[in-house]
């Protein structure tokens, strides 16, 4: 693994070369040179939308397209400046992000191709046929940029103008995949319902990515056509979108020295090819085949760690950063009935997966939902958590209703969860996947974030030390900087549980936490589910293990066909025979030998 | 009155090729959910291929019926291998990579498709050899010629085929098992590798048909010809819904029909925008297509 400070170095070397390459070279080369920028820009921006937030975009020229024809249409209309139409090219390019957004929020992610698609054919087509936008011929006569009176019309000049525009895009998008929304994209990438149920808003961080991809597709548009003075619609056409989408994923998704390789090659490669004439792109497109073939994950694959944790010491130093500190701050107030369940039914079709439940949790309690296979345990957590909708009856919860509310708002009410399949962000590091859980909880503006503004930094620092304490309180504080997919099954599951708590949860659900493990891990998970009750989180657990449910739990409550049969203290429910009735079924022998009395714990499970 | 019905038959023919390739995205969709981006220029590879054919038999004097057939038999399998060599050598390798690095290799193979036309037969238009007359009937004041009513019957009996085929024969039923769960087709002893070729096989073969009729309906072909095609039966494939079969040949017909009409009532400029908006608006008010179903995931 490549550490941060030497692709630092490589990076700031090669911005170096790039920025004297003009006096050492001529104008031709400095002409390919300003492509291949303008390409990076454009490839940074649409890597927000396919390398960070996992999302397809076929139609990016249309970002590109709108920012060159505002900057065109503004300055030669009404004589604006060059600099008096970045923001309104920021502005409409912004604006058709979140146009092109909405539409596609809900769909599923391989609709996104021909929508996008189809929206950039639809930008195209307009420019083609409106007289304002000059029809095919374009518009001519758009004006230089200027700086401080000269205009930058010399190659040189342009050149300089296009990596002012790429560092500062390129500072950003940098400062963007370090911060709590490129977490947040990664982690819709990686699986985009878990991330809904730990706290990540996912309509809304997708519209962020449309829009924040689109004003950078849009500053480049600008620079576009202040560099060649006219435009017209053929350079913005689907070629070009999937020119820029070859150049991310070539490169490598995510990856910012990678889309940057990407756009020298796509950009330089066809100009390199130039003695092949006719075969030239015919041998493109066989190269990139190959190249696909051979590095599927592209040329120069996305780091797996954005920031580092904090070590031990850093961590403890940071006050208010302890757990049971953070979990007392929230659960305070809570009130003796936290949450309560009133006559919940859900119907799958003409199924009752759940039919007519109530029941309550009070706070600071151990409660265990047990049953057999299909008795609507997760069904109860999902009507709980928000992921379904009861079909009637509600849930109180602090008194409120959580009817209506989306998964993420469940948990910003603090009701966390982990699944029954596990469900990490596996190709994030274990550090990050617990930080997704928290970042909901994460108060300071994006904005300063960015700009890591002094009280922001000190914010972050609080958050990162509070992350890494979550992680050693599962005891998983040294593999913090792992690949959360690597972990052995055991420790994933108490990551998931560490992710859950971190959003400081004031009750905790867990579905089947043993299971898979080994009676070790069992053990020390019993450990660990009293820890978490003795922070003041109450815990609600799906479980089939019986010696575990009856080892922890101050009440449980038994389902079986989608209702309630019994609830009560551990030792009355494993003597209540319409639960033993349930798991054992019936046999008229049965009825005859009288009551079956304590049947062992080991035959329940 | 007569333009409508002109304007039907008109839609009905062109959504006939619309639906015959959109056949072909779908089908490969399902079994290995892969847009497959390189299928509108199979398309264009099956019509230069019948167009080889042709002219080449244009010197033996053959009935013009039974030219046609042996170009469209030819066409058939010539581009269905080339559609299994593609899978082979292509897409086959990244089925288990990253679903945007097999998009990419299938642009690549697009890309590649007609830059390799182009250098083989040029970047000019290639004429078709006008065999079928310009015969043909008036029904209520609109005009209506026998190539029409040929593509839109062919079209529909190689549909029907498709879809006996899917439906009632083991390799058909081995196909929509795979598009369930690959793995679980695996297990039960299906050849999957062999199942996908064969998909391939199909999907390749039937644009090919397309790209022939194409061609002996508009008479010239080009390189660049699959693009447009490509574009509309993939919008046809998510609008029916893609993966489904119905699906692709109702969404085809409706897009040639939607495009008929908005080219005689509207104009042929804005005819991408308005099926466009059409797909747009459909998915947003019915997000899985028109005959789509829902997956519900469990958590």
């Amino acid at each position: 693994m490549k550490t941060a400070i030497p692709a630092g170095r490589l990076g700031v070397a090669a911005l170096a070369i790039a920025a004297v390459l003009p006096f050492l070279t001529d104008n031709y080369v400095t002409d390919v040179a300003l492509t291949i920028v303008t390409y990076g820009i454009l490839a940074l921006g649409l890597n927000i939308v396919v390398g960070y937030a996992g999302l397809l975009d076929l139609g990016y020229a249309a970002f590109f397209a709108i920012g060159a024809y505002t900057t065109a249409l503004m300055e030669t209309l009404l004589n604006f400046n060059f600099w008096e139409t970045i923001p309104f090219a920021l502005l409409f390019a912004g604006i058709s992000g979140v146009i092109i957004g909405w539409p596609t929020l809900r769909l599923r992610s391989d609709y996104l191709a021909i929508v996008t698609l189809g929206f950039g054919e639809i930008v195209r087509i307009i420019a083609v046929n409106l007289d304002i936008t000059g029809g095919p011929n374009g518009i001519y006569g758009i004006n230089p940029a200027d700086v401080l009176g000269h205009d930058l019309t010399s190659p040189k000049s342009v050149y300089a103008l296009g990596l002012v525009f790429l560092v500062i895009v390129l500072v950003l998008v940098i400062r963007l995949g370090q911060s709590r929304l490129g977490r947040a994209w990664t982690s819709l990438r990686e699986d985009e319902n878990a991330a809904e149920a730990v706290g990540v808003p996912t309509l809304r961080v997708k519209m962020l990515a449309y829009v924040i991809g689109a004003l950078i597709g849009g500053l480049g548009g600008s620079l576009f056509a202040a560099r060649f003075g006219t435009i017209d619609p053929t350079s913005f056409t689907y070629a070009q979108s999937v020119t820029i989408l070859i150049i991310v994923v070539l490169g490598g998704r995510g990856s910012i020295p990678g889309v940057l390789l990407g756009a020298i090659i796509v950009a330089g490669l066809p100009e390199a090819l130039r003695f092949l004439n006719l075969w030239r792109e015919f041998v493109f497109a066989v190269a990139l085949i190959l190249l696909m073939l051979v590095r599927p994950q592209g040329l120069w694959p996305a780091r797996l760690r954005r920031i580092a944790a904090p070590s031990a010491d850093e961590a403890h130093d940071v006050p208010h950063a302890e757990v049971a500190k953070q979990i007392a701050a929230v659960t305070a107030g809570d009130p003796e009935t936290l949450l309560e369940a009133r006559n919940v039914t859900r119907v799958f079709g003409g199924l009752k997966a759940v039919t007519d439940v109530s029941f309550t949790v009070h706070r600071g309690e151990i409660l265990s939902l047990i049953g057999p296979n299909g008795a609507g345990k997760t069904t109860v957590f999902n009507c709980l958590t928000g992921v379904l909708p009861p079909t009637s009856g509600s849930i109180l919860w602090d008194g409120r209703s959580l009817s209506g509310l989306v998964p993420h708002k469940v948990v910003g009410r603090g009701l966390a969860r982990t699944f029954q399949g596990i469900r990490l962000f596996n190709n994030m590091t274990v550090f990050e996947n617990v930080l997704v859980g928290m970042d909901h909880r994460f108060r300071v503006p994006l904005p300063a974030e960015l700009m890591g503004l002094p009280f922001a930094r000190r914010s972050t620092g609080l958050h990162y030390a509070a992350g890494r304490n979550w992680l050693e309180f599962v005891g998983l504080a040294d593999k913090a900087g792992l690949r959360a997919g690597d972990l052995p099954y055991g420790d994933q599951r108490r990551l998931e549980i560490a992710r859950g708590l971190a959003g400081q949860p004031r009750l905790l659900l867990l579905d089947e936490p043993a299971a898979g493990m080994n009676p070790t891990e069992k053990q020390s998970l019993m450990g660990l589910i009293r820890r978490i009750r003795d922070l003041g989180t109450t815990v609600m657990l799906i479980e089939h293990d019986m010696l575990l449910v009856m080892g922890v739990s101050d009440r449980v409550i038994v389902m079986d066909r989608g209702q309630i049969i019994a609830e009560g203290a551990p030792a009355e429910v494993q003597s209540n025979p319409r639960v033993i009735e349930a798991y054992l079924g019936t046999e008229e022998d049965d009825a005859d030998d009288g009551p079956i009395g304590n049947i062992p714990v080991g035959m329940l499970a | 009155m007569s333009e409508f019905i002109q304007l039907v038959i008109a839609g009905l023919t062109t959504g006939s090729f619309y639906a015959l390739v959109a056949l072909g995205y779908t089908m490969v969709y399902g079994i290995v959910r892969l847009i497959n981006f390189a299928h509108g220029d199979i398309f264009m590879v099956g019509a230069f291929l019948g167009w080889t054919v042709l002219t080449a038999l244009a010197a033996t004097h053959m009935p013009w019926g039974l030219g046609i057939l042996i170009a469209l038999v030819l066409a058939m399998a010539l581009t269905g291998g080339i559609g299994v060599v593609i899978e082979r050598f292509a897409y086959q390798p990244l089925l288990s990579a990253p679903p945007l690095s097999i998009l990419i290799t299938a642009l690549g193979v697009s890309l590649a498709l007609e830059n390799g036309v182009l250098l083989i037969f040029g970047p000019g238009f290639n004429t078709y050899p006008q065999l079928i007359g310009s015969g043909g009937f008036m029904i209520d004041g609109a005009r209506i010629t026998d190539i029409q009513v040929g593509i839109i019957i062919l079209s529909f009996l190689l549909m029907a085929a498709l879809y006996f085929f899917v439906h009632y024969t083991f390799i058909g039923t081995a196909m929509r098992a795979l598009a369930v769960d690959r793995d679980a087709a695996r297990l039960m002893g299906i050849n999957v590798e062999g199942v996908i070729q064969i998909t391939f096989f199909l999907g390749s073969a039937l644009a090919a048909v397309a790209g022939v009729m194409e061609g002996l309906y508009y008479t010239e072909i080009n390189f660049f010809m699959g693009f447009v095609v490509g574009l509309r039966a993939f919008t046809a494939a998510v609008l029916g819904g893609i993966g489904n079969i119905p699906g692709a040949m109702a969404g085809g017909l409706l897009i040639g029909l939607l495009e008929a009409f908005s080219a005689g009532y509207i104009s042929s400029r804005w005819t991408d925008v308005i099926v466009f908006l059409v797909l747009i608006g459909t998915l947003v008010i019915k997000p899985t297509g028109l005959f789509g179903e829902r997956v519900v995931e469990r958590m």
